[in-house]
Order: C-alpha cells, then sequence, then structure tokens
C-alpha cells in the first residue's frame, strides 16, 4: 500500500510540475485555445453554410479541432521535458517508470480538457446547435481520455528523434482514428437525439481504446523511455 | 558497491561500451578518464538507470540496477545538462524534486541546498536567467538532495569560475570523507587528484585500466594521460 501511494504521490509531482510550468509559462494552453478558437472562426466564415447543414457539421469540427489542438499541447508538454533533459530528472526518481506516463497523460488530458471545454459553447454560438449536454461531456471525456494516452506514449517516442514535430502528428493521426471516429459517431448521435444506449457501441469502442491504450503506457513506457 | 560484468552497449550500429568490467567499491572516489567519445558519459548514463544497457550486468550494493526502481534513491547523478525546468524558481525546481524523493523534511533541505550552491538571493527568479555556472552548482545540490550513496558526476567542473571549481573540490572531498563512493568522469581530472582514490581509464569502450593513484606510476600511459591532459 505504501508502494502504491508513493506510486501516486509522483504521478501528482509530475502533474503539479506541469501545470506550475504551464502557468509560469503559459506557452501550452493559450496556443491550444488560440488555434481551436481561430479554426472554429475559419470554418464559419469560410464555409458560409446553411444552418441545417452547419449543425451537422458541429461534431466533426469538434474532433478535428480537438486533435489538433491536442497534438499542440503534446508536442509543447514534449519539448518541455526536452529542455535541460528534464525528462532524465523524472527517470531518476525512484519509483516504476509509468508513473511519468500517467503524471504527463493526467496533465495532457487536463490541458485538453479545458480547451475541449471551452471549444464547447464556442461552435454551439457559432453552428446553431447546443453542445452542453451531458452526454456529449461524456464522450468529450472518454475520447480526450484515450487520445492523450496515445499521445504521450507517441510523444516519448519521438521526443529522441530530429524529426520529432512532424513524427508526432504522423504517427499519432493514423493510429488515433478509431478514437476519431468512434468519437465523432458519439457525438453526432447525441446531437442529433439518440440515447446512450443506442450509440453504445461507439462508446465501448472509445472505452476500449482508452483501456488499451493505457495498459500499454503502463507497460512499454519504461522501455520506450530508457531506448 | 557496483560491479559491472561484460556490458555492452550499441548506438545504431555504433557499439560504443565493449563487455565493459568495472568494480567500485563502497568509499571510493574514482576518476573516470577517457578521451572525447570514449563512452564515459554512457557508462555514467547506465549507471543512472537513464539507459539501459544491451547486454551484461550491473550490481549496485548486490542487487541488479534495473530490476528494482528503489534501487535509484541510492543514486545521485550529475549530468550535462542541469535537469531543471526554465521556468520554474529554484525553489520551485527543488520543491518538485524533493516530491520527487519524497523526501519528508523538504522545507529545510530545499532551504540548506539554495544555502550551499550561493544562490539565496536568485532563489525565486526563474532558472531561465541564471549563468550556466549558478545552474550548474544548483544543479549538484539537486544531485546531493536525497542524500544518495553513490554519486555519478560528468565532467562537474563545466561552466564553472575558479571559486566555484574550488568549492566543488571542497564538497566533493567532504563528501568523500562522509562515506558517498564517487565516480567522476573528467577530461581533464588534475585537479581531482588531490582527493581521489582511484582513476580507471576507458579507452575504446572497455576500462583497461584501473588502480590507486599510488599505483598511477605503475601505468604510465595512464599516468601521462591524467597529467598531461590539458
Amino acid at each position: 500500500m505504501t508502494g502504491f501511494r508513493r506510486y501516486l504521490q509522483t504521478v501528482w509531482a509530475i502533474f503539479r510540475k506541469d501545470v506550475q510550468v504551464e502557468w509560469r509559462g503559459r506557452q501550452g494552453v493559450p496556443v491550444m485555445l488560440v488555434f481551436s478558437l481561430l479554426v472554429v472562426f475559419l470554418f464559419n466564415f469560410a464555409l458560409q453554410l446553411s444552418p441545417q447543414l452547419q449543425s451537422g457539421l458541429a461534431s466533426g469540427l469538434l474532433w478535428v479541432t480537438l486533435a489538433f489542438a491536442a497534438t499542440l499541447g503534446l508536442n509543447r508538454s514534449a519539448a518541455l521535458e526536452r529542455e535541460n533533459d528534464a525528462l532524465n530528472g523524472l527517470m531518476l526518481a525512484p519509483v516504476d517508470r509509468s508513473a511519468i506516463f500517467f503524471g504527463k497523460t493526467l496533465s495532457n488530458l487536463a490541458s485538453t480538457l479545458l480547451v475541449a471545454f471551452i471549444l464547447m459553447p464556442t461552435i454551439s454560438l457559432f453552428f446553431g446547435q447546443n453542445l452542453l449536454k451531458p452526454a456529449l461531456f461524456l464522450v468529450v471525456i472518454l475520447g480526450t481520455g484515450a487520445y492523450t494516452c496515445l499521445g504521450t506514449i507517441l510523444s516519448a517516442l519521438s521526443i529522441q528523434s530530429r524529426t520529432r514535430d512532424v513524427l508526432l502528428p504522423v504517427l499519432l493521426y493514423p493510429l488515433a482514428l478509431p478514437i476519431l471516429i468512434a468519437a465523432s459517431e458519439a457525438s453526432r448521435g447525441i446531437l442529433s437525439g439518440q440515447t446512450l444506449g443506442e450509440l453504445q457501441n461507439w462508446l465501448y469502442l472509445l472505452l476500449a481504446c482508452g483501456i488499451l491504450f493505457t495498459a500499454t503506457g503502463l507497460l512499454l513506457f519504461e522501455t520506450i523511455l530508457e531506448e | 558497491m557496483i560491479e559491472i560484468t561484460d556490458l555492452n552497449k550499441k548506438f545504431n550500429t555504433q557499439s560504443v561500451l565493449k563487455d565493459l568490467s568495472l568494480t567500485i567499491a563502497g568509499g571510493e572516489f574514482c576518476i573516470l578518464v577517457g578521451a572525447n567519445g570514449a563512452g564515459k558519459t554512457t557508462l555514467l548514463r547506465i549507471l543512472a538507470a537513464l539507459v539501459r544497457p544491451d547486454s551484461g550486468e550491473v550490481l549496485l550494493e548486490k542487487e541488479p540496477l534495473f530490476a528494482d526502481p528503489s534501487l535509484r534513491r541510492k543514486i545521485g547523478y550529475l549530468g550535462h545538462q542541469s535537469l531543471f525546468y526554465g521556468d520554474l524558481s529554484a525553489w520551485e525546481n527543488l520543491r518538485h524534486y524533493a516530491r520527487l524523493y519524497n523526501l519528508s523534511n523538504s522545507e529545510e533541505i530545499i532551504r540548506k541546498c539554495i544555502t550551499q550552491s550561493g544562490l539565496t538571493p536568485h532563489q525565486h527568479k526563474p532558472l531561465r536567467t541564471y549563468s550556466r555556472g549558478m545552474q550548474q552548482r544548483l544543479a549538484l545540490e539537486r544531485a546531493l538532495m536525497h542524500s544518495p550513496s553513490l554519486l555519478l558526476l560528468d565532467e562537474p567542473h563545466s561552466g564553472l569560475d575558479q571559486d566555484a571549481a574550488n568549492g566543488l573540490d571542497e564538497r566533493l572531498r567532504q563528501l568523500h570523507l562522509k562515506g558517498c563512493t564517487l565516480l567522476v568522469a573528467a577530461h581533464r581530472p588534475q585537479r581531482l587528484l588531490q582527493s581521489a582514490t582511484h582513476a580507471a581509464w576507458l579507452r575504446e569502450g572497455q576500462i583497461t585500466d584501473k588502480v590507486t593513484l599510488d599505483q598511477l606510476s605503475d601505468i604510465p600511459g595512464l599516468d601521462s594521460y591524467i597529467r598531461e591532459v590539458k
């Protein structure tokens, strides 16, 4: 029990450190937010769709914007650990290194969710459809959870590469396709009035992706870091 | 304290360490010398459990280093980089490390570390405003804050001015007197000769010689290497 408590303390220490660095530097979340809002503005004014088509676009736009914004956040989070070799400092901690995975995933998830929760009312405003539904919040949490788990693993994998900024999206987007498809379909269903029961297949897929990528991080993160 | 047997490490196709074996007893102060690219940094990174070797065994106090994460508590490591976050202050960085090591009386330890590094007036400024030497002094305190029994230092004098370098020499001497085991990689090791007890020569991925400093003259190549490299 003491060992597990110690493990959770390390996860929390890494999360707190990331929040503190973000608060001091303000280089992650503001960039993600500005990017996301710009995408919504651009789509709204560039496409000039009828209100009916606009409402159909909302779920797709939410997930495409979130995927790109989260990638910006993941790159920033990896850059933070690259500076002064700070990642090695985390690796020196006397606990299992999967704690680094959970700490980083938690902070990446927090920043992505913050952006999502600001993005949802903004899309509602511009695209004339209410996205502020409890069921949609559940889908957003499941989808961004699975996406940031996968993204954290891949950003650790690409951190040592010279082409890391390009490598992360190239690796991430194809592998995240099941998450993005399931999240978009579930969101579309909720916005068109379907119940969670009717969308359970998509929700199970999101849950399965989350479990799969969490287990992958738990098992492989140490090996990825040491290589 | 450390027993290394038949250690091998390759990066891509380049072999950096080849069947390297080395034993460091508890309480030794060993200088690790070798030319640029000899593998000193790789060896220290493996001993700090930051890099996994391709093959071979590393035992720390008779236990496999990579088997038990808690063994890393016994190790203090100072590499080429400070391992700090530039946006955080000295205090915040050290507090983060205190949390990672789960130190109980962290406030007191952090205060002591900052005082020891001579950075009290700057303790709340972001690290990115510090000079290389100031960061190096703080990084040494970071490596020592959890009272490790094995200290691994990679070119610790780099970036330090004369006074700070002398202070570091004295600090290392005191740590050694307290029983800490030290392995210090140094490209220019002359200044450590007064306090070190052993020297190990890393050439082409292997430790070719390891002697006490009293026996240094028995290995003319190593003796002249240590005394003449400038």
